[in-house]
């Protein structure tokens, strides 16, 4: 919070600043001398940190008080202007930073901050002065009026627009954390995936290797046996890595893009699965693309997996700027996102890209999935 | 024999030649990227050509086209496709032309020299050689669609060796069955996928291409 104040602020700001800074130190070292305190940090601070001095200075000044006020006779309680005195800009500050921190209407949050700081005073000075005449009713009564007119005339301008960004804002927090959560769990599959398959082979081929090289003199039946397990080895690391590979970026989608990826999906699919594709020739957007794949292709694999379905099929379509992706099937229905099928899986994947999922599944079937994901493309068509 | 190849890395280019080389194929060009597939095929009409998929420039499929581009213009030309990883969908459009001479092989394949030479050899004699990741990947299916729902088991099982380009001695040895019993077997899959009579490797090809539609 200081940091950008910082950068900005002036070289006679600066001056004023450290003068301050330098000052409450002195007197903190002076006082803490007194009572047998340490001086805390360089003499030198931000204004944050002088703002906690001088309140701190502050509060050791009014228990000054407080304690003069009760040995000589607690009369009138009048170290209660120090307390107020230093109350006030503590509470104004704090009610401030709260009120600009709220995301819908500042403006009417701003304004309630200072009617209520300010009536709390009046109230604090009617306490503090005479407890006769309740004075103070009428400010605090012109200042509920206007507060209340604000209120009334401000939403029907405002709220609107101001409420819709604080929902995209929502949004755009929840799903760019459900997107990095997504790739960091991606990120360590892979690397277990590595580690466990490839690493692990690679290694065994590398031993298998050094042995048959120590055997080949004396013992060429073993070495020969060795080399032939090496060769295994290596072939099941290659297998490892394509797995990786697919599961990474299937090539098949780099090579051929969404049309011809899921066209694949369904020549691999055991259940027979009818497309129909009616995508413009442009390939979407990578990222776009990517996530739209693996939202089919989970797709069917829960049609193959739960549907019992003899038959299933896949529409593509794209109008302008909005990716349509339709997985049905003639299974026995009642697929449940919360049921964790992966559908929730999809949710996440369309969302950080905005998509959204919908599912209809009664019981007895049939099942149909829609995806849709706005995709602007690059270079709109004339 | 004489061959073509095509290869971006070097590393495996050279490993290749050499391989090649020492079982008595010669290479007459190597070339390292999808446009020069074209001009050299056409320039020295190899007796067979041996594609990596995954060719500069777009790193693609670049060299699938080029086969599927260089059977248009030359159509007896053996090819065999290599690739780090398979996909049915461009086994069948390789075969799509309903021609022999085509193979389709993991590049891991290379590692059993011995078959691999083989299938090279195979691909040049005009049959047609699948990988068995590809016919795998096809097995995992269930199969309940016709007309390959009208194959018994064991037709199946001949039919997917078929498609990995073996004899019928190769299939009878694999079923350890006799080569007899793979005719008969053979005779019963062309009789119930439809295919008119017509010289054995058309209808071997035809075969596999039903298989690689279900």
């Amino acid at each position: 919070m200081n940091e950008p104040t910082d950068r900005r602020e002036t070289a006679s700001s600066r001056r004023v600043r450290d003068r301050i800074g330098r000052w409450t130190s002195l007197v903190l070292r002076f006082i803490g001398g007194v009572l047998g305190s340490k001086p805390k940090g360089p003499p030198r601070g931000t204004w944050s940190e002088i703002a906690r001095r001088s309140t701190s200075f502050g509060v050791v000044v009014a228990l000054l008080l407080t304690v003069i006020w009760a040995m000589t006779g607690a009369g009138y309680f009048w170290p209660g202007w120090m307390w107020f005195a230093l109350v006030l800009p503590v509470a104004v500050s704090w009610g401030l930073r709260t009120a600009l921190h709220t995301k819908v209407r500042r403006s009417l949050a701003v304004h309630a901050v200072i009617s209520l700081v300010i009536s709390s005073a009046l109230i604090a000075i009617w306490l503090l002065s005479s407890h006769r005449h309740f004075w103070p009713i009428w400010p605090i009564l012109g200042l509920a009026v206007i507060l209340a007119v604000h209120g009334l005339l401000v939403p029907s301008v405002s709220r609107s627009r101001e409420q819709v960004l604080a929902e995209r804002i929502d949004v755009l927090t929840r799903t760019r954390e459900g997107a990095l959560d997504v790739q960091v769990a991606e990120m360590r599959r892979v690397e277990r995936d590595l580690h466990d398959g490839a690493q692990a082979r690679l290694v065994s081929l590398g031993m298998s290797l050094g042995m048959a090289d120590e055997l080949l003199d004396s013992d060429p039946d073993a070495a020969r046996r060795l080399l032939a397990e090496a060769r295994t080895a290596a072939g099941d690391a290659l297998g490892d890595l394509r797995a990786v590979v697919r599961g990474i970026l299937p090539p098949v989608l780099a090579d051929r893009g969404l049309a011809g990826a899921v066209q694949a999906l369904a020549l691999a699919s055991p259940v027979p699965v009818e497309m129909t594709v009616e995508l413009p020739a442009e390939r979407l957007p990578a990222p776009v693309e990517s996530a739209a794949y693996f939202a089919v292709a989970e797709a069917i694999t829960n049609v193959i997996k739960h549907s019992q379905a003899r038959a299933a099929w896949v529409r593509l379509g794209q109008t302008d700027d909005l990716l349509s992706m339709v997985v049905g099937d003639d299974g026995q229905g009642g697929a449940d996102p919360d049921k964790g099928s992966g559908l929730r899986g999809i949710e996440h994947r369309l969302e950080a890209f905005d998509g959204t999922v919908e599912i209809s599944s009664p019981s007895g079937g049939p099942t149909v999935v829609t995806m849709e994901v706005p995709c602007a493309r690059s270079s709109p068509k004339t | 024999m004489r061959a073509v190849i095509a290869e971006d890395l070097a590393l495996l280019r050279d490993g290749l030649i050499r391989l090649l080389k020492a079982h008595d194929i010669e290479v007459v060009a190597a070339v390292g990227d999808g446009p020069s597939v074209l001009p050299a095929l056409l320039e020295h009409r190899p007796d067979v050509a041996v594609l990596d998929v995954r060719l500069p420039p777009t790193f693609t499929n670049e060299g699938l086209l080029a086969a599927i581009a260089a059977r248009e213009q030359l159509p007896d030309l053996p090819i065999l496709v290599l690739s780090q990883y398979v996909e049915p969908l461009y086994a069948r459009e390789l075969l799509a032309d309903q021609r022999g001479g085509v193979g389709y092989l993991l590049k891991d394949r290379v590692m059993d020299v011995g078959q691999f030479v083989d299938a090279v050899r195979r691909v040049a004699n005009g049959g047609t050689v699948m990988d068995p990741e590809v016919v795998s990947q096809l097995l995992a299916k269930r199969v309940r669609d016709v007309p390959l729902g009208r194959l018994t088991r064991r037709e199946r099982e001949v039919l997917a060796l078929m498609a990995e380009g073996r004899s019928n001695a190769a299939v009878g040895a694999g079923l350890v069955v006799s080569e007899k019993a793979v005719s008969k077997h053979i005779g019963n899959i062309f009789m119930k996928l439809d295919l008119p009579p017509s010289d054995d490797d058309n209808r071997r090809v035809l075969a596999v291409l039903t298989y690689l539609n279900s």
